[in-house]
């Protein structure tokens, strides 16, 4: 394994999964970027003459809710892949929830990420 | 064209905008570091907040990226999160029927989030058209020129920050500055608890795919709540007719 050939096929490999990753990151940016820009035309411009059905309306109303926390809670509640912490011993759990507190008290973005911030890296510091 | 811009709007757009793009520029810049950090040139990670233009987008294809998911997974995950644009469009369009189609064209590519909520209120009241398009535009253009400029910065500090400082956790804390002030209705409670639940149980997916199932439990919950509240609204009058 740790012949010649086969360090020159390892660097070979990993040269080639760059390359191919550029090209996904590159049509990644294309088809999202294409999938936004719709979205955003279709009522406007698309489909202007037409009513949104209602039920999808209705749907609708709840993505950004079920979007956020989808994104959000897995983010604070896994130390690592696979590795769910819901206890005070998870320090990003405890600065999520504090940063929760100052979101919903004061509506403000840069607060919020300050606080958690602050929080986390104390909480890092001085408790573990 | 020339009719629906109006140079005053527009700079008033503009200098509204500025308080809440200060906001953004954590997020921008997160979204340069994490482009990078997944794989991306300089160039492409630039490229991606241009073309893109979605904070939300960018960062899902990033950590999806990151993490191995397949190409079809990450479109389909950047594409459940573009769903709100819809909701945006709709609102919008009944007071864009007059405007020429290219001006839509291009407040559809300026349009998130941010400019949504600050314009949606001057659209209702109505007034003046020509104006309520460009201070829109103005906003737009606004946020999308810091968004670049936050992204550049990303891409640059992201070499320079050291890793202890786990500035990624900035992402989820971004998101949480906007679900959070959504939870003041049951309904959106119930799609919290819901997603937040099947994000934790479903995370041993395969490919990724539990952040899309848990977001499409939580739209299902939502729906489902509303129906048996609107019901049990119905049961309450009732009796009393």
């Amino acid at each position: 394994m740790s012949s010649p050939t086969g360090c020159r096929r390892g660097a070979r490999r990993r040269r080639s999964d760059l390359e191919t990753s550029q090209l996904a990151i590159w049509s990644l940016i294309v088809v999202v970027g294409a999938i936004n820009f719709l979205a955003r035309l279709s009522f406007i411009a698309l489909f202007a003459r037409r009513e949104m059905p209602p039920l999808l309306a209705r749907a609708l109303r709840h993505v950004p809710a079920a979007m956020l926390t989808a994104i959000v809670v897995p983010a604070i509640v896994f130390m690592a892949p696979g590795v769910l912490r819901l206890e005070p011993g998870n320090a990003k759990l405890i600065a999520a929830l504090a940063a929760g507190v100052v979101a919903w008290r004061r509506r403000n973005t840069l607060l919020t990420i300050g606080a958690g911030m602050a929080a986390l890296w104390l909480l890092q510091r001085f408790v573990s | 064209m020339r009719t629906h811009f109006s140079r005053p709007a527009f700079i008033e757009g503009a200098r509204d905008m500025a308080p809440i793009t200060v906001g953004m520029i954590p997020f921008g810049m997160v979204c340069g570091v994490g482009a990078v950090s997944a794989g991306a040139s300089p160039v492409a990670a630039l490229a991606m907040s241009m073309i893109m233009f979605s904070g939300a987008a960018q960062i899902i294809a990033a950590q999806l990226l990151a993490a191995g998911a397949p190409f079809a997974v990450i479109v389909l995950s950047c594409f459940v999160v573009s769903l709100r644009f819809l909701m945006y469009s709709a609102a919008l369009a009944p007071y864009l029927k007059p405007v020429d189609h290219r001006w839509r064209e291009l407040m559809a590519f300026l349009l998130t989030d941010q400019s949504f909520a600050s314009t949606i209120e001057r659209f209702r009241e109505g007034s003046d058209l020509r104006a309520n398009v460009s201070y829109f535009i103005g906003g737009g253009a606004m946020l999308w020129l810091a968004w670049q400029l936050s992204t550049i910065a990303g891409i640059l500090a992201g070499a320079v920050i050291p890793a202890s400082w786990q500035l990624e956790f900035v992402v989820p804390l971004c998101f949480l500055a906007l679900l959070v002030p959504l939870l003041h209705e049951r309904a959106a409670l119930i799609v919290f608890a819901t997603a937040a639940v099947a994000a934790i149980a479903l995370d041993a997916m395969p490919m990724r795919l539990s952040m899309i199932c848990a977001g499409v439990a939580g739209i299902a919950a939502g729906v489902i709540a509303d129906r048996l509240s609107a019901r049990s609204a119905t049961t309450e009058v009732g009796p009393g007719n």
